[in-house]
């Protein structure tokens, strides 16, 4: 995917979190590794407690006890930075790591209610993040970088004078949104940020972040478990299950033409918001308890194309079709005799032959 | 608005149930009230004080009930309460002087205690699972021993046996009430130890409170993000402590309504003056105009302390301001 000719701004490789210590512990994410390109979008699906939304809390390190993050290796490199070396988000300081967050990157939460202090004001928490990393602008100064932040997400600067419970979901979101940008981050984290919403306020939000990544070019990380969302914002898409990463590849590949079982599962969860009427399937079962792992493919008991190899080995994750895309299933393996469901076999369509 | 308005109305109904109830008590009571009270008085008594007992229990029974409400509305209007029978003095009078002595000694314990004890809370919250989690225990072991044990085990240790604090009263009898410096360091130095038995009674329960709140607090979504933004330390406890204290403050509100009530037992193990030590010596003499005072005293400090806790949290919970009912 890198194809420019920047480092990655993040590099993330045999990532391992663990919940619990000694003989309790369970392991939330199990090696996984990535990197994101210099204002790329990544986009992370998956179901609750595919350990999505640990991973990032992990490699931001907000991640709040009992998790431990047990190994790994993560680097940030930021181009914006004075110097420009690698950072080491895994065995930064608490000093060092106040000295990035925020002001290069930030996080948007998925509860936008609670991402808020209730008895605070919308313009105290502009103020606050601005004051805190640049301490050279005046009150004035702050307050017209709030109203123009505002402006940003469509909101008004009357806003400024409201209290959380005072604004609608949306509202409170998109003041999330525009409180993450404030400090023009090179890396905004998206934590479900339209899980909370309705459908119609969901496609608003995510047109705004289209836009705003347009004009303004932060590379950014979607969790979410609809993929239909990421189609269109994400360059690259990970579909993470049982913690670990269980396919990859760009956006429109991944949305065509799914390898992983599990991925055409997740798409075919979800109701497209034009087109046809479409019978949903879902995927049977649920996600395994974490304590207790299935042998072999954590997805096997859910899989209808499963057979003995899934129940015994866990597949690792390669790549596939020229390097292209990478998918941890038996199906793929070149030594498997098995018959690859239809499905997983369709060919991906480029936009230039589409049209 | 209309929240606060409906609290004030609520106020306003409780506070002239309270008036009317404490009008109708003695008139409920079996026999002439009047003849028991001149009676008890066994020919101690003065004009002057008949006419006040019959003031207090309405001039004249034989008038119509709703004069006789209207003539002790008028009186309690004018901060008349009647005379104290024992005393020979005006309820108001009593009840004020020793009011100060009351509010000085159980409001200070109350502040400080509040002030400690939330703020220890806070740091132990903010410091869950760690060495300061030795302190619970400690806590609750202080909180289950009843005061007036802690109480008189205080006072037979540090002022019988040790002598470091004055065994009883207000300040020095030796000297004359004044504002001057002997005199207020007398009355700081007699104050120390109730205080201080006072504190260390009810610290554990601010403490214990405030801590559970910190630690439910600090899993919220705001806190984690007042990280994620970067804020030193301190600043993140705040974020967590401001919202975590609001029901403390409100517990400190109602705290303050127990104040004259809750003096009683201070008052009587270190022979302190107040309103507690007037109340046991009225119910002994049986100084009906000065309970009736007394209780009036009590029912408005609960009453007061319910609308300060209301307004207080109107004050610091924007949330409550737009709330329809609570």
């Amino acid at each position: 995917m890198s194809t420019t000719d920047n480092p990655p701004i993040l590099e993330v490789s045999e990532f391992n979190v663990d919940y619990g210590y000694g003989d309790d512990a369970v392991r939330a994410v199990t090696d996984v590794s990535f990197s994101l390109g210099q204002s790329k979008v990544l986009g992370i699906a998956g179901e609750s407690g595919s350990g999505k939304s640990t991973l990032v809390y992990a490699l931001t390190r907000l991640l709040r006890a009992p998790g431990i993050i047990t190994g790994g290796k993560a680097t940030l490199r930021l181009l914006r930075q004075e110097n420009d070396l690698p950072f080491d988000l895994l065995n930064a300081t608490e000093a060092e790591l106040r000295g990035i967050r925020w002001s290069q990157v930030s996080i948007v939460m998925q509860s936008a209610l609670n991402a808020l202090n209730p008895l605070q004001r919308i313009g105290k928490e502009f103020n606050e993040v601005l004051k805190l990393h640049d301490t050279s602008l005046s009150k004035a100064d702050r307050k017209a970088r709030a109203i123009e932040l505002l402006a940003l997400v469509d909101l008004g600067p009357d806003r400024l004078q409201r209290y959380p419970h005072e604004l609608s979901g949306g509202q409170r979101q998109r003041v999330v949104i525009a409180l993450a940008l404030a400090l023009r981050p090179e890396l905004v984290i998206m934590d479900e940020p339209t899980t909370a919403l309705d459908v119609v306020t969901q496609r608003e939000i995510v047109s705004k972040l289209y836009e705003l990544r347009q004009r303004l070019g932060f590379a950014m990380i979607f969790i979410t478990h609809d993929l239909s969302l990421l189609v269109e914002l994400a360059d690259e898409i990970m579909v993470m299950y049982a913690g670990r990463i269980v396919e990859r590849a760009p956006a429109t590949h991944l949305y065509q033409a799914p390898r992983h079982p599990y991925t055409l599962g997740l798409m075919d969860s979800f109701p497209p918001l034009f087109g046809e009427r479409v019978q949903m399937s879902g995927i049977p079962g649920s996600p395994p308890m974490l304590k207790s792992p299935p042998t072999g493919c954590a997805f096997h008991p859910r899989c209808a194309a499963a057979h003995d190899r899934c129940r015994e080995e866990s597949p690792p994750l390669v790549a596939i079709e020229d390097g292209q895309r990478s998918v941890a299933c038996w199906l793929h393996d070149p030594t498997s005799t098995h018959e690859v469901p239809v499905a997983l076999t369709r060919r991906h369509v480029a936009a230039s032959e589409a049209n | 608005m209309t929240t606060l308005a409906r609290r004030f109305a609520l106020f306003a109904f409780t506070a002239w149930a309270t008036i009317t109830v404490n009008f109708m008590l003695p008139r409920m009571m079996p026999g002439d009230p009047i003849q028991l009270l001149i009676g008890k008085l066994q020919g101690r008594v003065t004009p002057e004080m008949i006419a006040s007992i019959k003031a207090q229990f309405g001039q004249g029974l034989d008038q119509p009930i709703l004069n006789q409400y209207g003539n002790y509305l008028s009186q309690l209007a004018h901060g008349d309460l009647g005379t104290s029978i024992t005393l020979s003095a005006p309820v108001g009078d009593v009840l004020f002087s020793q009011l100060w002595w009351t509010i000085g000694l159980i409001g200070a314990a109350a502040v400080i205690s509040f002030l400690i004890g939330t703020t220890l809370g806070a740091l132990f919250g903010w410091t869950r699972g760690s060495r300061s989690d030795a302190a619970i225990p400690v806590a609750t072991f202080l909180q289950s021993v009843p005061y007036y044990f802690l109480g008189t085990v205080l006072l037979m240790l540090f002022a019988g046996s040790l002598h470091w604090f004055p065994l009883m009263g207000a300040y020095d009898p030796s000297l004359t009430p004044g504002w001057n410096w002997e005199y207020i360091s007398s009355v700081l130095r007699y104050a120390e130890l109730p205080i201080a038995s006072i504190v260390l009674c009810s610290l554990a329960g601010w403490m214990l409170g405030m801590r559970n709140m910190m630690v439910t607090t600090m899993s919220e979504d705001f806190v984690l993000m007042a990280v994620a933004k970067g804020l030193p330390r301190r600043r993140v406890m705040w974020h967590a402590a401001r919202n975590a204290v609001l029901p403390s403050i409100a517990n400190l509100a109602l705290t303050i309504g127990l104040l004259v009530s809750g003096s009683l037992l201070v008052e009587q193990i270190f022979n302190y003056p107040g309103v507690g030590n007037l109340l046991v010596n009225a119910v002994g003499n049986q100084d009906y105009p000065l309970l009736q005072g007394i209780f009036l005293l009590i029912t408005f400090t609960v009453l007061g302390a319910n609308l300060l806790a209301d307004l207080l949290y109107f004050v610091l919970d924007p949330r409550t301001r737009t709330a329809t009912v609570n």
